[in-house]
């Protein structure tokens, strides 16, 4: 019964691991066409350079091909993903796809491949092999999922500057996803060789390496089982063609076609997301939280956490922040207020290491600002939210958290991969750090909700639950209130002064004066890109200065200022809405709480702006 | 939405479920109708066979090589209803497409096993037939390429057949013809390099250049692909050959010969297998002229079998046919030339009566099998005059 369909079965299995090759760099949000080349290359050394069946068994010679060429494969990989790993899109597509075309034309060029005519392999694979390396594959994939690295991977691809403000360092992770992709790519090449008895350049052309991506993405690229659901059904459409008896020729391409169409129209995610993905809730949470609280130590009260020296940004001539001097001492709750266009977003950015100034120097919980990596900064206890949610959109809540608890729980893939008692103790304590998150802003009920399911309100504390995951010294938030109704407000400001209780030093951006005024220890306005004061809530309230920046731009039309934050490049594309006349120059001494957040205009960025 | 997604989940499910009964089935029922009458009693046109002889055919009809592939169906196809009208034996032949593809080959060629094919026919390129092939042979099912010139394809086993002369059994006479006509010296030699097909048949010429004696002033590569020779052909005009050899598929050997006339290049172009297509005149016209083909058929032979078969090839299809078709037709004539000698399509009977196939009268002349199971016939070196392929004296 099985002997039957032995080919159509292998040839599903070689056809899924070859779209797992394609799945690994698509899950971290990477479209490569390089895994062509990669097989090609590790399936013509594999064949050359391995013993002959004859001398060490065919098993054992299988062995050592695969190990050659995964290890060609991974090697390539290398070699190709340095220079091009700054690549994003269709550019890194084009780049690879490059790559694969020089391999073919050099392999085709070379006398030991024999060029056009193909390299003589002998038939060693089974069926049983097929799926045993099938499931080793699916099986590492599978162990990936739910482990911090395979969650790190998501994240950059759900938001690559999110995932950096993490603490997630993106390069590192690309590469490591994409030398995946070519060993795996390798093992496929490999395999193929020894089945098909005959390989050829031209077998791992353009055509190979589109088929290879369109198995992954029918199957779906978000989840482990996607290439062999998508290889499964690739493959069976021309055996039941056949079956059904739909005549040989062009109408069985244009049918098989139409259908890859239909499926891709009605499953954008495809087929794997007919499977419900879980999202697990640690049952006990809170009953556990008193007693691991190990988490960072916060620099002592008083200590300086952030340290401005005449700190500038210039976007072309244009002066978003210029000379601001100011420091930050830990256990202030400092509030960053100013009119639209003031530089408030571009002052924070700096700080948390995603804008490099032009002029000055700063220096955040001990990292220098502007040399240093953002995920380094994240490192060095620096935790963030942006003004428009950068959450990442396809995941639950509680993994948005969990990504955010990056920096604070361990590496557990490799031991997952092994089932070490340890793995689990750790991905259940960053479950709990998470899950504390969550109740802490309020949002337990909705842990298994994808993030970009949420209500606006939601996904401002959904980020600030993120933020506080990495258990940070330093919390900067950029306009949490906006969008919130009072209730929402007040019970943030009470979040905020509880945080502060805890230790944590917090800077936020606000329009809501009164929140601020309310719940901050200090206040500084900026003005131009200047700070034009700075002191306790209550003398900021009184300052005529202050008064005169808020009133006195009602005179002027409130967006000819937005260039000065530089909305030009500004990785958050936070401005865009600080263009419209959201925060009316209330007085700033009788505003009513709550009041200015209220009329903050409902947000139609785009949120994938960048 | 979610009504949707599982409408469309259960519909492929039972898709699938369809296509592993139906393709249960058709293996079972063909299994067994092979097990009982396949033999027969009488024998040549007497023979009389009760059951249907099932025969598979794996071709190209949609890919790279579909151009091939349809010819081989109508060849296929012709040669099948004209067998239908023999009494006796009647063939069952399925032809399926392996969409260039050598895992669809591969999987073709088993399930043709599984399903209890007296013998199959192809596949259509000589890379697939590498990959291909063995499967029948460890099966113990005959082969019968109809299309394969590579070198090594019968070497495979004892199973594999095929019709269809090599580029080495071709190019050599085409060479010494070639040579005696115009007194070569040195040529300069094109060739697509990425092409199983087109670089055997230069290793094939480069070999026959030598054993003639002929230098090889220049040899140029290019991609199967290219469609400007311009700058090539300039280069090769350079060291000013006695002709130039090509080795090309037709849709490289088109364009490179009209650029060639179009350069002023006047001198001899000599060309393989895959020159000998009717689209050389047809596409090329003018240029086409004097350009010498070495070919496995024969288009303009006056035997009567190739006269019968050009006119009721173009009657039925309207188009002049070309060697592919020539081939796909001669082969199926020789499966039942096999089977009708032993009266019998079992598998071990056709392998053993392909291989006594010995002067034969066909479209392609006089043919026989050889010893080492490849073809032997006359080739023919042809010269385009007028428009048409002539026969070089």
């Amino acid at each position: 019964m099985l002997g039957q369909y032995a080919t159509t079965l292998t040839f599903i299995a070689l056809g899924a691991i070859f779209a797992y090759s394609f799945y690994a760099v698509l899950i971290a949000g990477q479209l490569s066409l390089g895994q062509a080349g990669f097989a090609s290359l590790a399936a013509f050394s594999g064949a050359y350079l391995a013993p002959s069946g004859a001398d060490v068994g065919d098993v054992p010679a299988l062995l050592i091909a695969v190990a050659i060429g995964m290890s060609v494969g991974a090697l390539a990989a290398v070699v190709l993903g340095l220079p091009t790993m700054h690549l994003r899109g269709v550019f890194l597509a084009i780049a690879t796809l490059g790559f694969a075309e020089a391999v073919r034309v050099v392999l085709l060029n070379q006398e030991w491949t024999g060029g056009a005519q193909g390299l003589g392999v002998p038939r060693v694979l089974t069926v049983g092999m097929a799926w045993l390396a099938l499931g080793l594959v699916a099986y590492w994939f599978w162990r990936m999922g739910r482990s911090r690295y395979g969650r790190a991977l998501e994240a950059i691809r759900e938001d690559e500057l999110a995932a950096r403000a993490m603490g997630i360092d993106v390069g590192r992770h690309r590469l490591a996803a994409f030398v995946t992709a070519g060993a795996v790519a390798g093992l496929y090449g490999v395999l193929y060789a020894y089945y098909v008895r005959l390989i050829a350049p031209d077998d791992f052309d353009f055509t190979a390496a589109v088929e290879g991506l369109v198995t992954a993405v029918v199957g779906g690229s978000t989840m482990f089982l996607g290439p062999v659901l998508g290889s499964g059904f690739l493959t069976a459409v021309p055996e039941i063609q056949r079956a059904v008896g739909v005549e040989a020729g062009w109408i069985r391409p244009f049918l098989a076609g139409l259908l890859l169409l239909v499926v891709i129209l009605f499953l954008p995610g495809g087929l794997a997301s007919l499977i419900r993905r879980r999202t697990r809730m640690p049952a006990d949470a809170a009953a556990e939280a008193a007693g691991e609280r190990a988490g960072r130590s916060h620099p002592p009260a008083g200590d300086t956490v952030v340290a401005l020296a005449g700190l500038g940004k210039e976007y072309g001539g244009v002066h978003a922040v210029r000379g601001v001097d100011l420091e930050i001492r830990a256990g202030e709750v400092v509030g960053l207020i100013g009119p639209n266009g003031a530089g408030k977003t571009t002052l924070v950015n700096m700080i948390s290491g995603l804008v490099p100034p032009s002029s000055g120097s700063a220096t955040v919980l001990g990292a220098e600002i502007g040399r240093t990596p953002v995920h380094r900064i994240a490192a060095a206890g620096v935790s963030r939210t942006f003004q428009h949610s950068k959450l990442f959109n396809r995941l639950s809540a509680l993994e948005n958290v969990l990504v955010g608890a990056h920096l604070v729980s361990r590496p557990t893939f490799l031991r997952r991969l092994l089932w070490l008692p340890s793995a689990r103790r750790d991905e259940s304590a960053a479950l709990r750090q998470a899950a504390r998150c969550l109740e802490r802003v309020g949002l337990a009920e909705l842990a298994a909700s994808r993030a970009e399911a949420l209500s606006y309100g939601d996904q401002r504390r959904l980020e600030i639950a993120r933020a506080l995951a990495s258990d940070p010294s330093l919390l900067i938030l950029d306009e949490p209130a906006a969008g919130m109704n009072h209730v929402e407000a007040r019970r943030l400001s009470e979040l905020i002064t509880s945080l502060a209780q805890d230790g944590l030093t917090i800077l936020f951006i606000e329009h809501n004066v009164g929140m601020v005024l309310r719940t901050c220890t200090r206040v500084v306005v900026l003005n131009f890109g200047e700070v034009i004061a700075s002191g306790a809530p209550a003398e900021i309230a009184s300052d005529p200065a202050v008064v005169e920046a808020y009133l006195g731009s009602a005179d002027e039309d409130p967006a000819g200022g937005s260039i000065a934050e530089g909305t030009l490049d500004d990785p958050t594309s936070a401005e865009r809405a600080d263009a419209t006349p959201d925060a009316p120059p209330d007085p700033v001494v009788d505003v009513r709480p709550g009041a200015a957040g209220d009329l903050a205009p409902p947000d139609s960025t785009p949120r994938d702006a960048t | 939405m979610r009504t949707k997604l599982c409408t469309v989940a259960a519909a492929s499910a039972a898709a699938l479920l369809l296509a592993s009964c139906g393709s249960g089935d058709s293996g079972g029922g063909d299994t067994s109708a092979s097990g009982g009458g396949l033999t027969g009693e009488g024998s040549g046109e007497s023979c009389t066979i009760e059951g249907e002889v099932p025969i598979g055919a794996v071709l190209s009809l949609t890919g790279a090589a579909a151009s091939y592939g349809e010819s081989q169906q109508r060849g296929l196809e012709l040669a099948a209803a004209e067998l239908a009208g023999n009494d006796g034996v009647t063939y069952d032949l399925t032809i399926e497409d392996d969409q260039t593809d050598p895992r669809q080959a591969i999987t073709l060629f088993d399930e043709f096993v599984n399903d209890g094919a007296s013998l199959i026919i192809g596949p259509t390129l000589s890379n697939a037939a590498v990959q291909a092939d063995p499967i029948a042979q460890e099966a113990g099912v005959p082969v019968l390429g109809i299309s394969n010139t590579a070198a090594g394809v019968t070497e495979i086993g004892d199973y594999i057949f095929r019709d269809s002369l090599t580029e080495q059994a071709v190019i050599p006479q085409t060479i010494a013809a070639a040579t005696e006509e115009f007194g070569l010296q040195d040529v300069v030699v094109m060739y697509s390099n990425d092409d199983a097909f087109t670089e055997s048949g230069y290793e094939a010429f480069a070999a026959a250049l030598e054993d003639e004696g002929v230098e090889i002033s220049e040899t140029i590569t290019f991609s199967k692909s290219d469609t400007d020779f311009r700058a090539l052909l300039t280069q090769a005009q350079e060291s000013d050959p006695d002709a130039i050899v090509v080795s090309a598929l037709i849709e490289a050997a088109v364009p490179l010969v009209t650029q060639a006339r179009e350069l002023g290049i006047d001198v001899p172009i000599i060309g393989g297998n895959g020159f000998n297509n009717p689209r050389l005149m047809a596409d090329a016209g003018e240029a086409a002229e004097g350009v010498v083909v070495g070919a496995a058929w024969n288009s303009t032979s006056d035997n009567p079998e190739n006269q019968a078969f050009l006119e009721a090839y173009e009657a039925e299809y309207d188009a002049r046919p070309d060697q592919f078709a020539a081939q796909a037709y001669t082969g199926l004539k020789l499966v039942d030339q096999a089977v009708r000698a032993n009266c019998s399509a079992e598998r071990d009977s056709i392998q053993q009566a392909l291989g006594e196939i010995e002067d034969v009268p066909t479209v392609l002349g006089e043919f026989s099998i050889d010893e080492n199971r490849d073809a032997d016939h006359p080739a023919v070196v042809q010269v385009v005059e007028n428009g048409t392929f002539t026969v070089l004296e």
